[in-house]
């Protein structure tokens, strides 16, 4: 079995393809506009004529280049291109501000592939046990799981708690918007259709992230930049390694965790990953400033989703998150049917998939280290060009996600109020946070009382309900222990 | 300099790619003589997709300026539907029609959108419900769910509220005379999920839908709402046979705008109804349990305006139109 396994690998076209795969999601996840999910159906269509082990294997590598690339114009930008990468934004920027650009495109690549590497040894090893986790979760459990997310706005707020939790309920309300998922009720459309399907959350992020950072760099574009970059350092320093190898493991734990769970895709993965890191850190309050850590845990619990997506479909046929649904239909066209036979009937197939994501991600580590200082040239342009730049990608890519004007226009005015926010040191997080989350806690929220027939008991009708209650009265809680703990300690010192 | 060069250009290509769109004259008998888009209401890498780009690569040769597809989702496939009917009438745009078409401004939320808009080129294929349980259910045949559902709520798992499997359910039990607790999902993967998970009792989504799971033994279909038995799956009974004359599903197919010239009209047919009968859609409607179902255009309009009026009477009845 083994050696069918490598021979079906090593071979160069199973090698060019993957090359090739990743090579595409990186530059298709660093654009924004062109998420992961998008980037694996537009390649889809080239599989049909295909063996199945190839390409499967080029569309994994197109996810797995995907939701690493998204980082590098988090990093460059502040412009997550892909909704993944928004999470790297927050301390990833702030690096480029310092001219440390190269630093921290070193962290997030070797962050992503320790990710990765983590998820596809989850993957190989302990799939079939994890699977049935994913049967497990019911309405109710998928609304705890969004609360414990939208837990997360306190940590992600900056300065100001109240701040981030108002700006996380505009977030909500956003989602609010379009037709209501239980009752098909078109709420807060005015009339619109093009409301109808709801706010689209890529332009909101585009407008939000980029959109305001380029308005703001308006304000100075003529005065020459202070900061030059250094970019002969990509490969992490010692202590950056340290900080690497406690982070990211246990990031792409959590992400493989989330990638499991259907419906939670890789940008909740980078989230939940970020906000633990933070939890757990010994200096909390430096999260945002641009250190390692903040940049090694969202990497990290990205690439991790990767393959725990793919746990629940080859297992059971049920996807883990949008990419995997599409990698469905890439199997089934192949005359393979996902699903528990899947294991038993095509095995070599099955052990093939998880040997070439592990290349797909090695790949991306040699294709992330080798360009990056080719990268990090992208802001030694001047401003004055580089801006308008930006403005062209904010408009492209927001109008190429639905091929629809009207989302440009959302861009524009999501891009001027998170101008102002910005003015006001109010961080854009928790409200795109509150966008992605919103619809998932109320869909589930009301269905959950549509199964029970009213009675609130169901939210605590299972182990799994109880372990996220737990964790997000742990998460909403510990910071008051703590700090009255520690006042206690000094009053009797 | 040079990088500024290899950048600019790159969003060139990228600004180039996203925009590019031809817009030329066509006439009747030079007809397709420019490039021609085909509109998908819903994402990339979904089933309607999946059809259209599969129908489209095998007519390719047919369309020497390319044929291109475009996804335009929003509202339920509302957006696209509508850009496609009020697109130019020179079959620059052909849609992929769904039926959602004859839903859609049933329950208020077509934004305008009629399927008279559209002058129909022709029916792909068609998928009906098929009414899904666990395995291990204790129900065999749809009688049997049917008499549970008389003495306890039965939650039904369906793609959507207002969405074609949920017509489909309440259809069935309005004939069947009894009421299911329906419990809309976010399309049909996450019902048949919940049902694999033993949290709902049945879902009413497509046999394509299910297929991969009954194969594996984790689910079984008491039956579908089919005019007639599946040719797939010989052994499953139609509701029909088991006294319950109830048949919904959906399908998919072409249309262009209303005014566009009957030459090209006929010259479409004659280009999509060859490519849906090529060996490469065939093998790929088969290997994705689609089950192709051609019906010229005379005929498909006849459909089309049937099916409003059962939709149109049966949204009304379950109350499901919005103000």
């Amino acid at each position: 079995m083994l050696l069918e396994v490598l021979n079906n690998v090593f071979t160069i076209q199973i090698f060019l393809f993957i090359i090739m795969g990743v090579f595409t999601g990186i530059c298709i996840g660093s654009l924004p506009g062109l998420t992961a999910t998008m980037g694996v159906a537009l390649v889809l269509p080239l599989t049909f004529g295909m063996e199945a082990t190839p390409g499967i294997l080029l569309l994994i590598g197109v996810y797995v280049g995907a939701i690493y690339g998204g980082s590098i114009s988090a990093i460059l930008l502040r412009t997550p291109g892909t909704p993944a990468a928004a999470a790297t934004a927050l301390d990833g920027y702030e690096f480029s501000k310092r001219g440390e650009s190269g630093r921290a495109l070193g962290i997030s690549t070797i962050s992503s592939f320790i990710g990765g590497v983590v998820s596809v040894m989850a993957l190989w090893l302990i799939s079939p046990q994890l699977a049935k986790l994913a049967l497990r979760f019911n309405a109710p459990e998928f609304f705890l799981l969004a609360v414990f997310g939208l837990s997360i706005i306190a940590s992600i707020s900056g300065n100001s708690l109240a701040k981030g939790v108002l700006c996380g309920g505009l977030g909500i309300a956003l989602s609010f918007m379009g037709i209501d998922s239980i009752t098909g009720y078109p709420r807060f459309t005015f009339g619109n259709i093009n409301l109808l399907s709801g706010m689209s959350f890529i332009p909101v992020m585009i407008g939000l992230f980029a959109m305001s950072q380029a308005f703001s760099t308006v304000e100075n574009i003529f005065t020459a930049d202070e900061v030059s970059q250094k970019v002969t350092k990509v490969w992490p320093t010692r202590s950056d390694w340290k900080v690497i190898l406690k982070t990211a493991p246990v990031s792409g734990l959590i992400g493989t965790f989330i990638g499991i769970v259907p419906g939670a895709g890789a940008e909740i993965g980078a989230f939940v990953s970020y906000s633990q890191a933070k939890r757990f850190s010994k200096h909390p309050e430096l999260f945002g400033t641009g250190i390692p850590e903040g940049i090694a845990a969202p990497e990290g619990g990205n690439n991790g989703v990767t393959g725990g997506a793919l746990i629940p479909m080859l297992t059971m046929g049920v996807p883990g998150d949008a990419v995997a649904a599409i990698l469905i239909g890439a199997l089934t066209v192949q005359g393979l049917q996902p699903g528990p036979l899947l294991f038993t009937e095509h095995t070599t197939l099955v052990y093939s998939i998880f040997l070439g994501m592990f290349i797909a991600n090695v790949t991306m580590l040699i294709l992330g280290l080798s360009s990056l200082k080719f990268f990090v040239k992208i802001l030694s342009i001047p401003k004055s060009i580089l801006t308008p730049m930006i403005f062209v990608l904010c408009v492209v890519g927001s109008y190429a996600i639905n091929t629809n004007f009207f989302d440009v226009g959302i861009m524009l005015f999501f891009g001027i109020i998170g101008y102002f926010m910005q003015k006001a040191d109010v961080s854009v997080s928790p409200a795109v946070l509150g966008l992605i989350l919103g619809p998932m806690a109320e869909s589930n929220f009301r269905r959950a009382l549509l199964m029970s027939e009213g009675s609130y008991s169901i939210f605590f009708a299972s182990p799994i309900a109880w372990v996220f209650l737990i964790l997000t009265i742990f998460t909403l809680g510990m910071p008051y222990v703590t700090s009255f703990l520690k006042a206690r300690h000094k009053n009797i010192a | 300099m040079k990088k500024l060069l290899v950048l600019l250009s790159l969003l060139a290509l990228v600004t180039g790619s996203v925009f590019a769109q031809g817009a030329a004259e066509v006439t009747a008998d030079s007809y397709p003589s420019g490039p021609v888009s085909a509109i998908v209401p819903y994402s990339a890498g979904g089933g309607t997709d999946l059809v259209m780009r599969a129908l489209a690569d095998a007519a390719k040769a047919s369309f020497p300026k390319n044929i291109a597809v475009e996804n335009r989702t929003g509202g339920g496939g509302a957006v696209g539907m509508s850009y496609g009917a009020n697109a130019k009438a020179d079959g620059s745009v052909v849609t992929m029609i769904t039926v959602e078409l004859v839903t859609l401004p049933h329950t208020g939320t077509g934004a305008g959108l009629s399927y008279d808009q559209f002058t129909p080129i022709m029916m792909v294929n068609s998928a009906y419900s098929a009414i899904t349980v666990k395995a291990d259910s204790p129900y065999n045949t749809l009688n049997d769910f049917i008499n549970a559902a008389k003495t306890s709520t039965m939650k039904v798992g369906n793609s959507g509220v207002g969405a074609i499997w949920h017509l489909a359910a309440a259809g069935l039990a309005k004939t069947a005379g009894v009421t299911f607790n329906h419990i809309p999902f976010d399309g049909a993967a996450p019902a048949i999920t919940s049902l694999l998970g033993g949290h709902i009792d049945a879902v009413t989504v497509s046999y394509a839908e299910v297929a991969s799971q009954v194969n594996a033994g984790n689910l079984k279909v008491l039956a579908v709402l089919a005019p007639e038995r599946i040719s797939a799956t010989p052994n499953i009974p139609t509701a029909k046979e088991l006294g319950y004359d109830v048949a919904i599903g959906t399908w998919r197919g072409l249309g262009v705008p209303k005014a566009t010239p009957q030459p090209i009209v006929d010259k479409l047919y004659s280009i999509f109804s060859t490519a849906a009968k090529s060996d490469s859609f065939v093998n790929f409607m088969n290997s994705s349990n689609n089950i192709i179902d051609v019906m010229d255009g005379p005929s498909y309009q006849k459909k089309l305006a049937v099916d409003n009026e059962m939709f149109k009477a049966l949204i009304n009845e379950l109350g499901l139109k919005q103000q």
